[in-house]
C-alpha cells in the first residue's frame, strides 16, 4: 500500500458544530445539534431513518445551510463557506459518479477542476491517480466506466475519487448501506485500516449499529433531531443515556469475561486470535447472532 | 448437464413469437412506414422533377425562392440556439430547484403547445402592431417588427421553445442533483459543474431537443404566417413560399420549393447522426 495520500499530521482539521437547527418545511430535521470532533477522529452518526444524521452531514459539508447555529473547522467559523472552499471529502450513499466519466477521470475530476496554478501537471495527476487507485486496489480499473462495476468497486471509487482532492476531513454518509453482508464487512475492515493508517478526521453516517459499534471511536446516537447520546462504542452500550438509546441498540448484548475462548474455523480447526491492549479482560459484543471480541481498553476509551 | 447447457445457450422458445406473427407485425410496421412516410416524400421529388431537372432548378433559383430560403434559415439560426439556452436554463431551473412557481412555470413552458399557432402569431401581432402594447414604443424606435423578419423571428422562437426544455426535464430529473453536488464539494466552479458534469449528462436530450425545434423553426407555418404579411421576397418563408406558388397553381414550382424544405429535413438528420457518432463515447 502506498502512503499516506493527504498530507501528515497536523493537516488535519477539526470540526466543530454549535446549536445547529434545520427545518424542511414543517418538518424540522435538526434541533439544536452541538458536538465535536477532534482532529483525527473516527465518529459515527447513529440513527433512525429521519433522524437527521444525513442532513446534519450535508450541513458539515456546506450542501444544507443550517437555519441557525454555527460550523467551526479549526476553531473558524466555516457555517457561510462554499462547499468548494471546506476542504472536505464527500462520499455519498448512492456514491454519485460521474458517469460519463471513466473510473480514472472520476477520480481526477478534484485534481482537473482546480484554478490553473494550483493544478497539477498532468503527469501528475496521473500519478496521483495511480496512486490512488492503488490505495483502494482498483488500479486494474481505471479505464471502465462507473456502470461497469460492483457496488463495492463503486463505493472505494467514491472513497479515491473523495480523497484526491487530499480533503481534511472525510465525511461518508451510509458508506456501506447499499452493499451486501460479506462486501459490507470487508469494505469496513478496510476503512477502519485506511483510518489507522492516514488518521483522517472521519464522520460516517449509518443506520446499522454493528457497523458504529465496530468502526467508530465515538458514536453520537440521534433521534428526531436531536442527539440522544455521544459517547465512545463501549459506554454506548454499557451506559445508555436515554430509553432511545438502549432501545435502538436492543439487540445488543454485553458480555464480560476473560478471553478464553477458541474460535474455529468452518472446518474445526483453531483460529488463531489477536487481541491489542489489556488482554486479561475483554467485553464481547454480541448483536443477533454474530460475536465481536474486543479488547476493553481499546472500546471503552 | 448437457440438457442445461443447451437450453441455457440457445435462445428459449417460448419467448420467441410463431414466425407468422413476426412477420405479419414487421410486415404492419414497414407497410405503415411505406405508406405515410415514405410515398408522401418521393411525391414531392417526383411531382417537383415532373418537368425535368431544368425547370426544378430554376423554380428554386427563383429570387423569391431563395429569398424565403434565406429567411427560414435566419428563423431557425436565431430560434435554435436561443432555445437552447433558453431551455437548458428552464429545465435546470425546474429539475435541479424547488422553488416557488414552478408549477407555474412547468405549465407555462408548454403554452406554445397548447394554444394554436395562429394564435401565437396573433400575440405578437396584437403585441407589437400599429395599435399594439408594444407598437408605440417599437414605432419610437424606428423599429419594424410586424410583418418584418424580427417578427418572424419571434414567433418562430415562440413556437418552438418547448422542444428543448421538454427533452432536457425528464433527462435532468432522473439524473438528479447528486453528482452536481459530488463536483461543488471537489471544488468545481459552477460554470465547471455545468460543463463537465451536467451538459454531458443531458447531451442527448439537447441534441434531440435541438433536432425538433430546428424542425419546427423551419417547417413553421400558421403563426409565422399572420406576422408575415406575406410579402414576397421580403417576409415569405419557405412554408409560405409554397403555399403562395401552390395557390396560384405553379404545382411545379410549389413541390420544387417544398423539395428544399424536405432536403433542409434530410441535413438535419445527417447532421444529427454525424454529432451522435461524435457523441458517443
Amino acid at each position: 500500500m502506498e502512503g499516506p495520500p493527504s498530507g501528515g499530521p497536523g493537516t488535519h482539521m477539526s470540526i466543530e458544530v454549535r446549536n445547529l437547527t434545520k427545518s424542511f418545511g414543517s418538518f424540522a430535521a435538526l434541533r439544536d445539534v452541538s458536538f465535536t470532533v477532534h482532529s483525527g477522529e473516527l465518529v459515527a452518526l447513529l440513527g433512525p431513518s429521519g433522524s437527521g444524521k444525513t442532513t446534519l452531514l450535508r450541513v458539515i459539508a456546506g450542501l444544507e445551510a443550517p437555519d441557525t447555529g454555527s460550523v467551526l473547522f479549526d476553531g473558524d467559523d466555516a457555517t457561510k463557506r462554499d462547499p468548494r472552499e471546506r476542504g472536505v471529502g464527500f462520499v455519498f450513499q448512492h456514491y454519485a459518479l460521474f458517469r460519463h466519466m471513466s473510473v480514472f477521470e472520476n477520480v481526477a475530476f478534484g485534481l482537473r477542476v482546480r484554478p490553473r496554478d494550483q493544478r497539477p501537471s498532468e503527469d501528475e495527476i496521473t500519478r496521483r491517480v495511480h496512486e490512488l487507485l492503488g490505495l483502494v486496489q482498483l488500479d486494474y480499473l481505471g479505464d471502465r466506466y462507473p456502470s461497469q462495476l460492483s457496488g463495492g468497486q463503486r463505493q472505494r471509487v467514491a472513497l479515491a475519487r473523495a480523497l484526491a482532492v487530499e480533503p481534511r476531513v472525510l465525511l461518508l454518509d451510509e458508506p456501506f448501506g447499499a452493499l451486501d453482508a460479506k462486501v459490507r464487512q470487508e469494505l469496513r475492515r478496510w476503512l477502519r485500516r485506511l483510518h489507522q493508517e492516514i488518521h483522517l478526521t472521519s464522520v460516517f453516517v449509518t443506520h446499522d449499529q454493528e457497523e458504529a459499534l465496530e468502526l467508530a471511536n465515538r458514536v453520537v446516537v440521534m433521534n428526531e433531531g436531536r442527539i440522544e447520546q455521544d459517547a465512545p462504542p463501549g459506554e454506548v452500550i454499557e451506559k445508555p443515556a436515554t430509553p432511545f438509546v438502549s432501545n435502538f441498540l436492543g439487540n445488543v448484548n454485553l458480555f464480560h469475561g476473560r478471553v478464553e475462548v477458541e474460535v474455529h474455523d468452518d472446518e474445526g480447526r483453531p483460529m488463531p486470535m489477536e487481541l491489542d491492549g489489556d488482554r486479561s479482560e475483554a467485553v464481547r459484543v454480541i448483536v443477533g447472532d454474530r460475536v465481536y471480541v474486543r479488547p476493553r481498553g481499546q472500546i471503552g476509551t | 448437464m448437457a440438457g442445461v447447457a443447451v437450453g441455457a445457450v440457445g435462445r428459449p422458445r417460448r419467448l420467441t413469437e410463431p414466425a407468422g406473427v413476426r412477420y405479419l407485425l414487421t410486415g404492419i410496421a414497414l407497410g405503415f412506414l411505406a405508406l405515410f412516410l415514405v410515398l408522401p416524400l418521393a411525391v414531392v421529388f417526383v411531382e417537383a422533377l415532373r418537368n425535368g431537372l431544368g425547370p426544378y432548378f430554376e423554380s428554386i433559383q427563383d429570387p423569391d425562392a431563395m429569398a424565403a430560403l434565406r429567411l427560414t434559415l435566419i428563423a431557425a439560426a436565431f430560434a435554435v440556439p436561443a432555445n437552447l439556452v433558453f431551455g437548458v436554463a428552464a429545465g435546470w431551473a425546474i429539475a435541479k430547484f424547488r422553488f416557488p412557481g414552478r408549477t407555474l412555470l412547468t405549465t407555462l413552458i408548454d403554452l406554445p403547445f397548447a394554444v394554436s399557432p395562429v394564435i401565437s402569431g396573433m400575440v405578437f401581432v396584437l403585441l407589437f402592431g400599429r395599435n399594439g402594447f408594444l407598437g408605440p414604443w417599437a414605432a419610437d424606435l424606428d423599429l419594424r417588427i410586424v410583418f418584418a423578419v424580427p417578427g418572424i423571428v419571434l414567433a418562430t422562437m415562440f413556437v418552438s421553445f418547448p422542444f428543448v426544455a421538454r427533452e432536457v426535464i425528464p433527462v435532468m430529473e432522473a439524473t438528479g442533483t447528486q453528482e452536481e453536488e459530488a463536483a461543488r464539494v471537489l471544488g468545481a466552479s459552477g460554470f465547471q459543474t455545468f460543463f463537465r458534469v451536467t451538459l454531458p449528462n443531458i447531451k442527448w436530450g439537447v441534441l434531440y431537443g435541438a433536432i425538433l425545434c430546428n424542425a419546427r423553426a423551419m417547417g413553421e407555418f400558421g403563426a409565422v404566417s399572420v406576422v408575415s404579411g406575406k410579402i414576397r421576397g421580403e417576409t415569405n418563408t419557405l412554408p409560405l413560399h409554397v403555399e403562395i406558388l401552390y395557390n396560384e397553381y405553379m404545382f411545379q414550382a410549389a413541390f420544387a420549393v417544398a423539395s428544399l424544405l424536405t432536403l433542409l429535413a434530410v441535413v438535419t438528420l445527417i447532421v444529427k447522426t454525424v454529432l451522435e457518432r461524435k457523441l458517443a463515447r
